[in-house]
């Protein structure tokens, strides 16, 4: 039941002579527009003005009212949100009522050089002069109206409703609007307006209310709700409840009748396509594509060493000449020999052999024990080098001395590195010989290791995340206000609690009124205890981690239904990522209105549900009664018996048997109270206004460009219509 | 502009022939200088204080608080709450729902709170 927008343009206008009224309904939510006398508005839109930028040219364009959003994919509208001229049911915004009026007007089919024709429009109750003038003065100024009259929207339609008999002369007319809500007591026909009473609810929190928890409800749909979708799903599906508590305890026991009133909405949703486990075809042409490449890689792999030994025997057999003809040539013309050659001298050549060999064996891939005697042939090398190591101190001269500590130096530089070498070995043999005792055990008794496994695993992994849980304390969003008090008391974990009542005891102990710490070069020994502290956890917690890599690397071989859990890694998202693993279902694109279809409208009875500290509807009869300056028992009794309600967000189901149960209760026993609705509640506001203006008596009741000008701001403050004609 | 955007017509035009003064002529350099007084400024200026106070006027028509007691339904659900939770500060009506509530990010609890305007505004 989506308000639908009128902006067809009217041929018609010139038809009309100057003396029929143009009425205009300027609601915030919607505008209408239309000629006194008829019985729909001829033009209807939203009241909303959008400036984007063309994306084509680059200018700033100005659309009036909502349109066909597939058409706004030419314009940007990043920077550009629908803007109202409206702050809550007064006009402020007197540019975007300008472009509003230029629209409406040319949409009416307006032509010549002025609008030609008096105009009624509406306005808020009580509206302030300034807004007031402001208005007078755009249509006066800029339109070039001749008469001008304002009026309330509620009363228009009233006076509609009562000349239809639907409400007597005497009554209450509530009316909730977009922003805002009336009530407003009319006494023979005429408002009341010191018994007006005003409610800054309405039907566009009851909308945004419904967009938020819905939001809140399904955060990964919520791009879906649009604020027009919202509004759709509002008016579909919201109605009231008689009793709030009742109505949410049936929800709350989800019996059968939870159910019916539940209405689910069903996104678009694809199924992925299944993925077929692959045909034994697939999986070998699979096989024999990758072994074609493998195969390929290991050819050019090949090719490329074979190419390299090669060039190095070139440069080996270069060097060989070279060396026999270093050996035959003469002693004297070794210099100019060698320099045409480019190598200083004959240590040179030998030195480039050697290497240029050894990268040739390399890439033969001789086993590596060459290489081992190579270095041995190198440590009995060193042994000659170091002659001064094991010369006494006072034989050597002072270079001799400098020369030998350097000699010592390098000697127990070499000899500590055989010496890692010899440990790496051996540590290689140990753990060769652990592997070979672990597969023994595993082939003599394959459940029980693997069970042995798994609950070292587990016992691990415990502990491991345990630590973690411990440093990052819980890893709690909401757990940032425990009573921890150190810091931003999230670091609990034993050594940093150690290390804070380490310092704050210092800080204490020292000694009353000053402190002293740090006057002692002992104090600074607490430093020393702490940082221990801190080592010994970290060390601990790599030894478990690593052998938890070891444990799982293990399980993962020999066990086909090992799955390892998950690290809560830093760098890992959070465990809601954990069941998206499953496929998504049709489920997970269903959204269910539930209780938020009677918990939304609520907020028009109860406004402080939204943090909004004013009276809701039944309290405002209440409120609107009290005020009223004359104290007649039998006009109040009059008023209760019709009750009369208009505006767009009457339409909820089960709105009137609430109202009058609200009534009720304010009400002294047994009164008649009669609640009604108008007959259109939405465009009966425009049909009353339109029905007055083609009412003869209308002319005097409107005022002219010249009486504005002359009678001045305060006698527009005090002018108001006069309904009854 | 392309052809369907003017068939429909979308883009308000800028010269009305039944205007007297056009938006260019009175906004020159497209939109308005000029900053427009919110309601709150509106108001003051008004200078209500100065007319007689039972006259009626936008601002003494406006509703008093509601003298009904408080009610108070869970925040995420919409049942009836009665418990209350001192972290989070929202309301919840049962331990499923006091579950959720626990596990909830802060972003979450702010707009729950925000839907009753009971959220932390740092301005």
């Amino acid at each position: 039941m989506p308000f639908i927008s009128k902006i067809q343009r009217q041929t018609d206008y010139d038809l009309f002579p100057s003396s029929t009224p143009i009425v205009i309904d300027n609601g915030a939510s919607y505008f209408r527009i239309g000629w006194a006398g008829e019985n729909e508005p001829r033009v209807v839109f939203r009241n909303i003005v959008q400036r984007p930028r063309h994306k084509a040219t680059g200018e700033t364009v100005t659309i009036v009212g909502d349109h066909d959003p597939a058409l706004l994919r030419y314009f940007d509208c990043t920077r550009s949100g629908p803007r109202s001229a409206f702050d809550s049911n007064v006009v402020f915004q007197f540019e975007i009522m300008e472009y509003i009026l230029d629209f409406a007007f040319d949409r009416l089919g307006a032509n010549g050089s002025r609008i030609d024709h008096p105009v009624l429009i509406t306005e808020c109750v009580c509206n302030p002069v300034q807004s007031r003038s402001k208005m007078a003065e755009l249509l006066f100024e800029t339109y070039g109206v001749p008469s001008v009259a304002f009026g309330v929207d509620a009363a228009f339609s009233y006076k509609y409703n009562q000349q239809h008999g639907i409400c007597d002369k005497d009554g209450l007319a509530i009316c909730p609007g977009f922003t805002t809500t009336h009530v407003i007591p009319f006494v023979d026909g005429e408002p009341v307006y010191k018994g007006c009473c005003r409610t800054n609810i309405g039907g566009y929190h009851v909308t945004d209310h419904l967009k938020q928890l819905l939001s809140l409800k399904y955060p990964h749909h919520m791009a879906r709700f649009t604020w027009e979708k919202v509004e759709d799903l509002k008016m579909e599906h919201c109605y009231v409840a008689l009793d709030y508590a009742l109505e949410a305890q049936l929800f709350q026991k989800g019996g059968k009748e939870a159910e019916d009133k539940s209405r689910c909405w069903q996104l678009p949703w694809v199924p992925p396509p299944m993925e077929e486990p692959p045909s034994e075809e697939e999986i070998a042409r699979k096989a024999a594509i990758r072994e074609r490449q493998g195969q390929r890689l290991r050819e050019m792999a090949e090719a490329k060493r074979s190419s390299r030994i090669n060039e190095l025997e070139n440069q080996l057999h270069g060097l060989e000449f070279l060396l026999q003809q270093l050996e035959q040539v003469q002693q004297e013309e070794i210099q100019s020999f060698l320099s045409e050659t480019g190598y200083v001298s004959k240590q040179e050549i030998e030195s480039t052999l050697m290497k240029v060999s050894q990268s040739l064996r390399k890439a033969k891939g001789e086993p590596k024990a060459e290489q081992a005697e190579n270095e041995e042939k190198a440590d009995s090398s060193t042994s000659e080098k170091y002659p001064l190591v094991n010369v006494p101190d006072n034989v050597l001269t002072p270079e001799q001395l400098k020369e030998k500590k350097r000699q010592v130096f390098l000697k127990t530089t070499t000899e500590g590195r055989q010496r890692a070498k010899q440990k790496r070995f051996e540590e290689e043999l140990e753990r060769e010989k652990k592997n070979q005792q672990d597969e023994e055990r595993r082939l003599e008794n394959p459940e029980l290791y693997l069970d042995q496994m798994h609950s070292k695993y587990k016992e691990l992994y415990e502990k491991v995340e345990q630590r973690k849980r411990l440093k990052t304390n819980g890893g709690h969003a909401n757990g940032n206000n425990l009573s921890g008090g150190v810091g931003r008391g999230e670091r609990l974990n034993a050594a940093q609690r150690e290390r804070m009542r380490l310092l704050t005891t210092a800080a204490f102990d020292r000694g009353k009124g000053e402190d002293t710490f740090g006057a002692k070069d002992e104090d600074w020994q607490l430093y020393k205890l702490m940082s221990k502290d801190n080592d010994d956890d970290d060390d601990g917690a790599d030894v478990d981690e690593a052998e938890l890599a070891r444990v799982c690397a293990r399980l993962q071989e020999i066990d086909p239904t090992f799955v390892p859990k998950p690290e809560l890694t830093a760098a890992q998202p959070a465990t809601a990522e954990a069941p998206r693993a499953r496929p998504l279902t049709k489920e997970d694109f269903q959204i269910v209105l539930g209780v938020e279809r009677f918990r939304c409208p609520e907020i028009l009875f109860h406004p402080n549900l939204v943090g909004i500290d004013q009276a809701g509807f039944d309290e405002m009869t209440g409120v609107s009664i009290r005020r009223l300056p004359s104290k007649d028992g039998a006009l109040e009794d009059r008023l209760t018996s019709s009750v009369f309600m208009t505006g767009g967000c009457c339409l909820f189901p089960g709105i009137s048997e609430r109202l009058e149960a609200g009534i009720r209760m304010l009400r002294p026993c047994g009164l008649p109270i009669k609640v009604v609705r108008a007959l259109d509640p939405v465009r009966d506001a425009w049909r009353g206004a339109s029905v007055y203006a083609a009412n003869l008596q209308f002319p005097q009741q409107t005022f002219s460009r010249a009486d504005y000008y002359e009678k001045g701001e305060d006698w527009l403050r005090r002018y108001q219509l006069r309904y009854t004609l | 502009m392309e052809p369907e955007v003017i068939k429909v017509e979308l883009v308000l035009p800028t010269h009305m022939s039944f205007k007297r003064i056009q938006i260019y002529e009175k906004y020159p350099k497209g939109q308005s200088k000029v900053r427009w007084k919110q309601l709150k400024q509106i108001l003051q200026a008004e200078n209500y204080h100065n007319y007689p106070p039972d006259e009626a006027n936008y601002v003494n028509i406006e509703s008093p608080p509601s003298m009904h007691p408080c009610k108070k339904i869970c925040d995420i659900t919409g049942f009836e709450a009665p418990y209350h939770d001192p972290r989070t500060n929202l309301r919840y009506a049962n331990a499923d729902v006091f579950k959720l509530v626990r596990s909830l990010p802060n972003e979450h609890v702010q707009r729950y709170l925000a839907l009753r305007k009971a959220a932390v505004v740092l301005k």
